[in-house]
């Protein structure tokens, strides 16, 4: 086998993305296509007791506008597909501000636009409730969700006595940590095009699952699911809020109603309650040790937001807790509060809500025992599964740690809070452990083509969300067939392909590599077998198991000089191979963890924190491509200074309203706030991934550095502020 | 498509559409039931007024009939097909929609096309020679500047303009100057890498 695995190699679809010529949904050009332009509810709860369209749909250009009373009555999709329990434009309830009341559809966009402002709504308005911490009193723990090829997971757990180790433990840590709203703003806003033949529907959609798109629609529509084609080429972020949410149905619902196409691309300002938002959460740490630092209790109770309309549905699970460190005695719950808010969505590293709680209280538990954090992570550390009570199949965490902390200068480090200065500018360090799961999603299923010009096509219905999805399926399958990358074409995003579900919790790798490797071994297997067949080929009569292939050539493994081109055997054999797998119920759960530390600068008269420093040490498996991964490793960064240090959405408590429905009120982290960023990797390859040693990652960064950076600010301030974000208001009243 | 295609079209001037959302949104903002007195008959209203604008698209001259309420961006992507510029906010803050206006950088989202009759206008689709990338795009791709690539071109756009403008004297001024362009899947290390290689390539 070649050695393209592991190869930084640029990304395959790089010329597309930088001449303009990646065509993203909204790119797509459908002749005679109408303009969409949603009209969203001004309350939070009630009833639509007057609805005025007519002058809207004698504006210019109009075609239609769509309400309850013309939209043809949906079926709400299974909840694995449809996190969100209701369809909007169904019926006159009210369930959250920012719901759809109208859709629009004109000639132009301006046209559509300007339709929207013309319609009327009068709503029959219920009192609300929107205040997080009001609601407090009525959090409930729900039961488990129940999702098909997913393990459920309780809300609840309990190991051993917590209760009497808390009360003999020598030091304990009680402490509480809240976290805000938080919106998922790919640059790229949600868009859909949904294009009628008859009674079978083509859907462009920007979607991070392909295949759950093409089912919910097919639900919705009671349609059969092979009338539904999805197609999502290029995906311009997704973060969580591109799975499957009403606009898509309800495009696609509307365009058979006109009979036309409709292309509907959702307003910055709309994206704010049309496809969910990391919930605010409230939690609770206790945590029980030994003088030593070694850990003999933990309680943590965290508590999110959810709507009226869905039950079961948890975002941000306490995953941390439960596998990170070994603790005999621990209480876990996860509990919900019902605000008359949008459905929560998943959010990039989900599991960063209770590893920021978790390893902030760590540092704090540094402090009381008179500990390097370091060492006491160390001390907690498990090398089996606290879950299970196997032992993790290949965990690197200790060199992780040893590692970053050489690189980042950690020795140096004066632990006293305020101690290090540079002028009037507290300098602070802060560390955490990264960790987040990843895969346990459905397995994927695959295709492979070998033509008689010796080329391969690779084929799933999986989505390129800017991870590099093109980039290491086609290094894999170069690797595994033994072709030059070149002669690789990975196909996908389109329905009409091989299985895969979600580009989600970080399940790729494990659903999607695994599938490509598994069908690419077979072609291979088959391509020897036909050269082996074959009197034409210097390898007749060859045992297979003694052919090696490498970069476009079959050899004899103990005889190089003995071989045959890849492109000769099937040029002989004279029609394409052909090889398909099917996808397994379920692609393996896996833990990736690392070692994450960050410096900041504080103006304690301003209350301006700095970010100077960022570096990681981290055990994913086997790399596939430093490249990519050590991007994944900088957006995950960046994204915790945003989680730290800026974003929040802003609540209107009186109307259930998010207020800074823009990016320059929601405040993503910009260049200039980001400093250089070192990533380090062990690359040793995980023995149980059937993706080659490698296991899914994209989540794990994030993860411990919004801790890492929390940390440091205690680090340089002496002040431990537990309310993100870390704006310049809370730093300086802190200091007073 | 031609380059004349489309008759003006009814409707409102973009102003005017602003000012109506804007009146709406105060209503709003005080919970109560919209009225109807804003846009009362406006469906009768006159169409909305267009002319003729003359840009020079790419180093290809393009004369348009526009309605004066079209932003640039629309233009160029549904008017003349050029959808490499992307459209990510429409108001200004994202930057995904930068294209170069007379050389200078420019968010075409916040510009209708009238206000720049006449100009010459480069969109990313303008900046490769055949087939030879822009020292600007090799850059991009050499050091991972991108991931999902939607915010791309116009980070190349205002890549190109800022080399041009000198503001490459260090990493910060890099960054400072690159700051108008917002990247989710936060690549900013990778773009400062990449206008920094560019910038010496030019030197």
């Amino acid at each position: 086998m070649s050695r393209i695995v592991g190869r930084p190699v640029p990304r395959v679809e790089g010329h597309a993305k930088v001449t303009g010529a990646a065509e993203f949904t909204a790119d797509v050009h459908v002749p005679g296509a109408l303009h969409g332009v949603m009209v969203l509810s001004t309350v939070a709860r009630g009833r639509i007791t007057r609805l005025e369209t007519r002058q809207a749909e004698r504006s210019a250009g109009v075609a239609a506008v769509m309400t309850h009373r013309n939209m043809p009555r949906l079926t709400v999709p299974e909840p694995h597909l449809l996190v969100k329990r209701f369809l909007p434009l169904q019926d006159t309830e009210i369930h959250h501000s920012g719901q759809p009341v109208a859709l629009v559809l004109a000639e132009t966009l301006e046209q559509a636009q300007h339709a929207a402002t013309l319609v009327r709504v009068s709503y029959d308005t219920q009192p609300v409730r929107t205040v997080f911490e009001d609601a407090m009193d009525d959090a409930w723990i729900p039961p488990p969700e129940e999702e098909p090829g997913e393990t459920p997971v309780p809300n609840e757990l309990t190991r051993g006595d917590p209760e009497g180790a808390l009360a003999r433990a020598d030091l304990r840590v009680d402490v509480t940590y809240t976290t805000p709203i938080h919106h998922h703003n790919p640059i790229e806003p949600s868009a859909t095009t949904a294009v009628w033949r008859g009674r079978k529907v083509t859907v462009y959609d920007a979607s991070q699952g392909v295949t759950a798109a093409q089912e919910s629609i097919a639900q919705a529509l009671d349609l059969p699911v092979g009338h539904v084609r999805v197609i999502s080429r290029y995906l311009g972020g997704g973060f969580g809020c591109k799975t499957p949410w009403p606009h898509t149905v309800l495009t696609a619902a509307a365009a058979r109603e006109v009979d036309r196409p409709v292309k509907l691309v959702l307003s910055r300002s709309d994206s704010y309650s049309l496809h969910g938002h990391r919930s605010q959460a409230h939690q609770r740490l206790r945590l029980g040790a030994r003088r030593d630092g070694t850990l003999t209790a933990i309680d943590h109770v965290t508590t999110q937001q959810v709507s009226r309309t869905e039950d079961e549905f948890l975002p941000s699970a306490s995953v941390p807790t439960r596998r990170l460190y070994a603790c005999d005695n621990l209480s876990l719950a996860q509990r919900a509060v019902r605000l008359d808010l949008p459905t929560p969505a998943w959010m990039r590293s989900p599991e960063v809500m209770p590893a920021h709680g978790l390893e902030c209280a760590l540092d704090e538990l540094a402090y009381a025992a008179d500990m390097d954090p370091i060492e006491l992570r160390l001390r907690n550390h498990t090398a089996t599964d606290p879950e299970t009570g196997e032992p993790f199949p290949s965990k690197h965490l200790k060199e992780c740690y040893r590692r970053g902390a050489t690189a980042f200068g950690w020795s140096e480090r004066n632990p006293r809070p305020g101690s290090m200065r540079d002028g009037r500018i507290r300098i602070g360090w802060g560390m955490a452990t990264a960790a987040h799961s990843a895969g346990g999603m459905p397995g994927a299923a695959a295709r492979v083509t070998l033509s008689t010009e010796g080329t391969a096509q690779v084929q799933v219905a999986t989505q390129d969300i800017g991870t590099g999805t093109y980039t290491v399926m086609s290094q894999m399958a170069a690797h595994v067939l033994g072709l030059p990358l070149d002669d690789v074409d990975f196909v996908l995003g389109d329905t009409n392909l091989p299985y895969a579900s979600l580009s989600a919790s970080s399940a790729t790798v494990p659903a999607v590599g695994s599938a490509v490797n598994r069908t690419c071994t077979k072609a291979r297997q088959k391509l020897i077998g036909l050269a082996v067949a074959d009197p034409r080929s210097p390898l007749h009569d060859l045992p297979a198991d003694g052919i090696t292939a490498e970069e476009g050539t079959l050899y004899q493994t103990s005889r190089p000089e003995r071989r045959d081109s890849i492109r000769a055997v099937l040029t002989r054999h004279g029609r394409p191979l052909d090889v398909a797998t099917e996808a397994p119920e379920e692609s393996g759960e896996q833990y990736s963890t690392g070692a994450v530390f960050a410096e900041v600068r504080v103006d304690p008269l301003l209350g301006q924190v700095r970010v100077t420093r960022m570096l990681g040490a981290f055990d994913p498996g086997r790399v596939l491509n430093r490249r990519t991964i050590r991007s994944q490793v900088i957006g995950g960064f960046i994204w915790a200074v945003g989680f730290t240090l800026t974003e929040h959405t802003l609540l209107d408590t009186r109307y259930g309203r998010f207020v800074n429905r823009n990016l320059s009120g929601y405040l993503i982290p910009v260049n200039a706030d980001i400093p250089d960023i070192q990533a380090l990797f062990i690359d040793q390859p995980d023995p149980t991934s059937q993706a080659l040693g490698a296991r899914g990652f994209g989540e794990t960064p994030m993860c411990g550095m919004t801790a890492a950076i929390a940390n440091a600010v205690h680090h340089a301030t002496g002040r431990r502020i537990r309310d993100l974000p870390l704006t310049q208001d809370k730093l300086i009243a802190s200091a007073s | 498509m031609s380059d004349n295609d489309e008759a003006p079209i009814g409707g409102h001037s973009r102003r005017a559409v602003l000012k109506t959302g804007g009146f709406a949104a105060t209503l709003v903002a005080t919970g109560g039931v919209l009225g109807t007195a804003v846009g009362e008959g406006a469906g009768a209203a006159p169409p909305a007024p267009a002319t003729e604008v003359t840009l020079d698209v790419n180093g290809r001259t393009h004369r348009l009939t526009v309605e004066t309420r079209v932003t640039l961006l629309e233009t160029v992507r549904e008017r003349l097909g050029l959808t490499g510029t992307k459209k990510g906010c429409d108001r200004g803050e994202c930057g995904a929609c930068t294209v170069l206006v007379d050389g200078r950088r420019v968010k075409s989202c916040l510009t209708l096309a009238v206000m720049e009759d006449g100009r010459e206008i480069t969109t990313v689709e303008g900046l490769a020679r055949g087939e030879e990338l822009h020292p600007v795009q090799e850059a991009f791709i050499r050091r991972d500047a991108f991931q999902c690539g939607f915010c791309t071109p116009g980070q190349i756009m205002s890549a190109v303009a800022c080399i041009d403008e000198g503001h490459t004297g260090s990493d910060d001024e890099i960054r400072e100057w690159m700051s108008g362009n917002l990247c989710r899947c936060s690549c900013y290390p990778n773009i400062v890498d990449a206008v920094r290689d560019a910038a010496r390539e030019r030197a």
